[in-house]
């Protein structure tokens, strides 16, 4: 009986309903979003840094995990002295350099020989690999949303680039250019912002890093099947702290639309209030009834969230291919759980409300 | 099949169709109910001392705003009294809290309004079965069918009140305040909203209730007409009870 009132009483007013079950959707897709988007993007870099295939990265003195924010402090011959160690198989020195030319990208200055005896090469969907000093290699997803084709000129950190190919994405940077014409542009000549280093086996890679401890005392040293678990918003300063000020907007969002459907909902039921007081409705059942009725709309809320994050996912995969939203089970059920609490805290009030109404008034209501 | 047959025995043994009791199952005793306008307390009654057998019918007229609804309220449990005494089926009211009434209202009596006041969003089974779920023992299909035959409601059940004619609203009500089998009935001016041959549709189901299962019924109205179904008729004047004459 109780569930067919809260169902007749969600279907009366269908509009005040889709309004509440909006916000309600808005607000699990924002946090659905927000965090898929800020762990999808952190776990695509990740698993494009471990697609490189190296064992071991070597950083400077207290560089951050993300590679893109360190400069390029290091000689880079300190990748002779890094090839010479034991059960090392290759190293490739790389610059790394932020670009927000046409798009927020970390551009990889490679040695083309270097890189591919560390990755096992690029797949080449069209193109060639650099030959020449202006040579840019693309990713696909790059590509199709910059629009580059290969013999295209891209311009790039103030520089015309001949596009030599489409690569296939995965290798790390989205961008790469010749190692030598970069550390041109940025004025760091003869220097590396990092190493990747091949062992001769993957299980030799803690000896290779005790070995570079010893021999770069203070430096840096990554094994690279680390990072997935490092690319964390919580490593980046600052970046939880704008999530959760997200969710709590989001929640605050729907919070404030619940109580407000919530309260004309009361106030629009006064005499209904007084007619289950005059049959002997007390005020847990009053509240009971609200507060079911305030979780029966955030439930369809949250369904429609879900359905409506996934919508927005993919049409931004549509235009913006190279972002990365990750929609988790754990993050839907955390959304749904913050939704439902506060549907709840918005309802409790209009439902507390309409307990303490005197039946009398109630009844008399116009 | 008699409705008779399915009222439950009360553990008093106090109901019993078509005879009364001396015993009051209402009784006031200079009760007083003031309302704040205010910084002033309005009194809607003033000392009224007022008792209904068990199993009798019970009219009271009077002018507006002389106390009658205010009367009904208190004695029905909706309002708390201001002072004195107010005892129903044994239970003094004016001691209780107001869970306390909620739960005696829930047991014993049933209301029926003027507007009807049947909830907009279900149909007239809803409203009828909201009642049985509200009082606690779930929907009984049995007892459901006995009332719902009784006041011509079979073929109506799946309406909603706005398409109902307001006979067919005021009878749902009626068969919402009896799906209980309340020992009290109060009908604050049931009539009022209805055509003669409504009006004397529902009189006929109150006086039915009343004679043939022992149902005690105060009901308010303006109309002298209407006093003919019942035992007894009350005057109220300015918050308290001027006579108290038998209406033949």
């Amino acid at each position: 009986m109780m569930s067919e009132l809260i169902v007749r009483n969600l279907l009366h007013r269908p509009l005040r309903t889709l309004i509440g079950v909006l916000a309600v959707a808005v607000e699990v897709a924002l946090v659905v979003l927000i965090v898929g988007l800020t762990s999808g993007l952190l776990t695509e870099t990740a698993k494009r840094i471990e697609g490189i295939g190296a064992d071991v990265m070597l950083q400077p003195p207290a560089a951050s995990v993300f590679i893109g924010m360190t400069g390029a402090p290091m000689p880079i011959k300190i990748a002779d002295k890094l090839a010479e160690l034991k059960y090392v198989q290759a190293v490739a020195p790389t610059l790394l350099q932020f670009s927000s030319q046409g798009g927020v990208d970390v551009v990889y200055g490679i040695d083309a020989e270097s890189f591919r005896a560390v990755s096992g090469g690029f797949v080449f969907l069209q193109g060639h690999d650099m030959e020449g000093a202006d040579d840019l290699l693309v990713d696909d997803l790059a590509a199709a949303a910059k629009h580059i084709k290969v013999g295209d000129t891209y311009k790039l950190l103030n520089h015309d680039w001949h596009v030599a190919a489409i690569i296939e994405h995965g290798k790390g940077a989205r961008l790469f250019v010749p190692v030598a014409t970069l550390q041109d542009l940025v004025g760091a000549p003869d220097k590396a912002s990092i190493f990747w280093l091949k062992c001769t086996r993957p299980e030799h890679t803690e000896d290779v890093m005790d070995e570079i401890r010893h021999l770069l005392p203070g430096y840096t040293v990554r094994p690279v099947s680390a990072m997935l678990s490092l690319m964390t918003s919580t490593n980046i300063p600052g970046l939880q702290s704008f999530i959760n000020a997200m969710i709590a907007l989001a929640v605050a969002i729907g919070l404030l639309v619940i109580f407000l459907t919530m309260y004309t909902t009361v106030i629009e039921r006064t005499r209904d209030i007084g007619v289950l007081k005059s049959l002997g409705a007390g005020r847990v059942f009053i509240v009971r009834a609200l507060l079911t009725e305030s979780a029966g709309l955030c439930l369809m809320g949250i369904v429609a969230g879900v359905g409506l994050s996934y919508a927005v996912r993919a049409a931004f995969l549509v235009g913006f291919p190279t972002l990365s939203i990750l929609i988790t089970p754990v993050w839907i059920l955390r959304a749904a759980g913050i939704a439902l609490v506060g549907a709840i805290l918005g309802a409790s009030y209009p439902a507390w409300m309409a307990s303490r109404k005197d039946a009398v008034e109630a009844l008399s209501y116009d | 099949m008699g409705i008779a047959a399915t009222i439950r025995t009360p553990s008093e043994g106090l109901i019993v169709p078509g005879k009364k009791s001396l015993e009051p199952i209402l009784k006031t005793e200079n009760l007083w109910k003031l309302y704040r306008a205010g910084k002033v307390d309005v009194p809607a009654l003033r000392g009224v001392n007022f008792a209904v057998a068990h199993g009798e019918s019970v009219a009271v007229m009077g002018p507006s705003g002389c106390g009658k609804s205010s009367l009904l309220y208190v004695i029905g449990g909706l309002a708390k009294a201001s002072k004195g005494s107010v005892l129903v089926d044994g239970n003094e009211l004016t001691a209780m809290s107001d869970a306390e009434r909620t739960k005696l209202r829930r047991s014993k009596i049933g209301f029926v309004f003027q507007r009807f006041n049947l909830l907009p969003t279900l149909t007239a089974k809803g409203n009828i079965a909201i009642a049985q779920f509200i009082h606690g023992d779930g929907f009984d299909p049995h007892r459901f069918d006995v009332v719902t035959n009784l006041l011509g409601l079979a073929g109506r059940l799946q309406h909603k009140p706005s398409e109902l004619s307001g006979g067919e609203q005021q009878r749902v009500a009626i068969a919402r305040a009896i799906i209980n089998e309340p020992k009290i009935l109060l009908a604050d001016e049931p009539t009022g909203n209805l055509d003669s041959k409504n009006s004397e549709v529902v009189l006929q189901m109150l006086r039915q209730l009343n004679k043939d299962l022992g149902q005690t019924v105060v009901m308010i109205t303006h109309n002298p007409e209407a006093t003919a179904y019942f035992d007894r008729v009350v005057h109220m004047r300015d918050g308290v009870i001027v006579d108290g004459v038998p209406a033949d």
